[in-house]
């Protein structure tokens, strides 16, 4: 047998020439164009937020802080913070509560868990595009299902149009993003919980720990990195949001609905004004960066901790 | 005795309170999507009736019908303009980009997320978090600047705009993912194939590659489901090729043929509906592993 030290060593050399030059190349497409796609043109928006765009004559002025100044100042801006703040309540709370639901319903024995861990897939698998088009279903005023169903039911005595009023616009438009993400997020708690070893309930049954002290101290214990996890992921979603409300009431009626991703939709796609718009997306990018930060910093304390 | 027939009733319980549960569960995820199928196999004047018909009674194909011959709905009030006709090319423009999506998605987010986990190299930790941090950047805002750009290359209103963007918004989830997954293959049986002489590639392709398959798997199926459901950046850097945006635009006309709306949008999400089922495990697995680790 050779000597397995010359042999490393070869390779060690061999490793370190790789080292050079290997990792850069490996890396070169998706840096540059990530630099293209995103870097780029987030710098643009950053600038122009300080700009005053003139479409018309083609003409680009540094106003300094004038279009953060007008938007702090507008009525227009607060009353579509005040609608993602409401709307980003539903959609982080409905989905982690019926999503933990759903999680511990499924990771139970009994006939159905199949079909039952099968369709939970299905409105994740489904475009936002298309979910907004299901709700739009669900409480249509004409023929919608809801209205149908409590027709059927006799608890009403004739259709109700729901997206007329400004409260159950928003309700409804948070429940259509809400029935999505309950899905991903039933899903992440449902990966967890099937990690739990056995005998952990089994140790502390032997212990005489009840029913609840089990769920809280195992289940609950267990599930709590995920949760922060699936809960941040909501919290992102309600700020992101835009297909699904834009598809079913696109910030209406009035303004019930008109979240940040709206108001910036308006701004720069209605009223072309490109400067306005690239604040309000500085606005939430900061808003969902700092949602990010917080997830990465968890990341690498639980990868300290298991290291 | 008494004691046995305390756990008897309580297993009982236990049963009723699951499917219970499971019964919540099948109407909660079931209600909105059994409404749209029984539309689509509908008649217009079935959907009027009130209340309404649970079970169609005379189903149709019909609408399914005219939506894939492209034809022009005129029944009564309801007409589809012929839009209809858009619909066909565009399931297969989405395709295209879809899988397009996956395969230049693989080769890249792969070559990244090799580099990062098998080599030590400068800045490489600030880099992958840099990579990382574009996940949470609200899409939305980059629209104008990265219309300005893809103009100047000539790429507005074709598909390969779609490709490029879908890719590289999906880059950093791509590379998170299969790095967690070179991480746990094992190194040294990929620096053994080294030793014995193999050059990098030849250990790649032959040792890291083979035992990498399940994670590009759910990498793949993830960026397929991106891509076909993309809507915003479909709407404004092309005229609504792809299925997202053209189903927008009938949900838009003033007269709506319901019907015609519900087949079609059956029909477009078969596509990702059936990847996510037939590749489930796949899924459940890189989406929690690319939720929860780092």
């Amino acid at each position: 047998m050779a000597s397995p030290q010359l042999g490393k060593a070869a390779a060690k050399q061999r490793r370190h020439w790789d080292r050079k030059w290997i990792p850069y190349a490996l890396l070169a497409p998706a840096l540059i164009t990530i630099f293209v796609i995103i870097l780029s043109p987030l710098a643009t928006t950053i600038y122009y937020s300080f700009s005053n765009i003139d479409l018309i004559r083609d003409r680009t002025t540094f106003v300094g802080l004038d279009n953060y100044v007008e938007l702090f100042g507008s009525r227009l801006f607060w009353k579509a913070v005040e609608v993602n703040l409401k709307f980003a309540a539903i959609v982080v709370t409905v989905p982690t509560l019926i999503g933990l639901f759903f999680a511990l319903l499924l990771v139970e024995n009994f006939t159905g868990r199949s079909i039952g861990r099968t369709l939970l897939i299905l409105p994740w698998a489904l475009p936002w595009i298309v979910v907004g088009l299901l709700w739009n279903w669900v409480v249509n005023a004409q023929f919608g299902a809801l209205n149908g169903l409590l027709y059927s039911l006799g608890l009403i005595e004739k259709y109700i149009p729901f997206m007329a009023d400004e409260d159950l616009a928003l309700i409804f438009t948070a429940l259509a993003s809400a029935w999505r993400q309950t899905s991903f997020s039933a899903i992440l708690l449902l990966a967890a919980l099937q990690t739990i070893p056995e005998d952990l309930y089994d140790a502390a049954k032997v212990d005489g720990a009840g029913m609840r002290a089990r769920f809280r101290f195992i289940t609950f214990a267990w599930l709590r990195p995920t949760l922060t996890i699936v809960l941040l992921y909501n919290v992102v979603l309600g700020f992101l949001q835009f297909d699904a409300v834009w598809i079913m009431t696109q910030g209406g009626p009035g303004d019930a609905t008109m979240l940040i991703s709206v108001l910036l939709y308006r701004y720069t796609f209605i009223n072309f004004d490109l400067g306005m718009g690239a604040a309000v997306s500085n606005v939430l990018g900061l808003i969902t960066m700092g949602v990010g930060l917080i997830f990465v910093r968890l990341i690498y304390r639980s990868q300290a901790t298991y290291a | 005795m008494n004691r046995s027939y305390r756990e008897y009733c309580q297993a009982i319980v236990r049963k009723l309170a699951i499917y219970l549960a499971f019964f919540c569960l099948l109407f909660w995820v079931g209600f909105p999507v059994y409404y749209m199928l029984i539309t689509s196999f509908m008649n217009s004047r079935e959907l009027g009736a009130k209340p309404p018909n649970w079970i169609p009674t005379q189903p149709t194909i019909e609408n399914y019908r005219e939506v894939v011959m492209g034809e022009t709905a005129i029944r009564g009030a309801h007409s589809s303009h012929g839009e209809f006709s858009r619909m066909m090319p565009a399931l297969l423009n989405s395709a295209f980009v879809s899988v397009a999506v996956v395969f230049s998605n693989l080769i890249i987010g792969g070559m990244a997320a090799y580099a990062f986990s098998r080599f030590d190299f400068r800045l490489s930790r600030i880099v992958y978090l840099g990579v990382l941090m574009t996940r949470v950047l609200p899409a939305l805002s980059l629209i104008v600047p990265l219309f300005i750009i893809l103009r100047r290359l000539a790429l507005i209103n074709t598909l390969w705009a779609l490709v490029l963007t879908y890719t590289i918004f999906i880059l950093p989830l791509t590379i998170w993912i299969l790095r967690e997954y070179f991480d746990t293959l094992a190194r040294d049986i990929e620096e053994m194939a080294l030793i014995d002489g193999a050059t990098r590639w030849q250990a790649f392709r032959m040792v890291v590659a083979p035992l990498a398959v399940p994670g590009l798997i759910a990498v793949g199926v993830m960026s397929f489901m991106e891509a076909w459901s993309e809507f915003f950046f479909a709407l404004t850097l092309t005229n609504s090729l792809t299925y997202p945006p053209l189903l927008m635009s009938y949900r838009n006309l003033a007269q709506v043929n319901w019907n015609g709306l519900a087949a079609a949008t059956t029909i477009g999400v078969l596509p990702p509906v059936t990847v996510a089922f037939v590749f489930q495990r796949y899924l459940v697995r890189g989406l929690s592993e690319g939720a929860v680790k780092g």
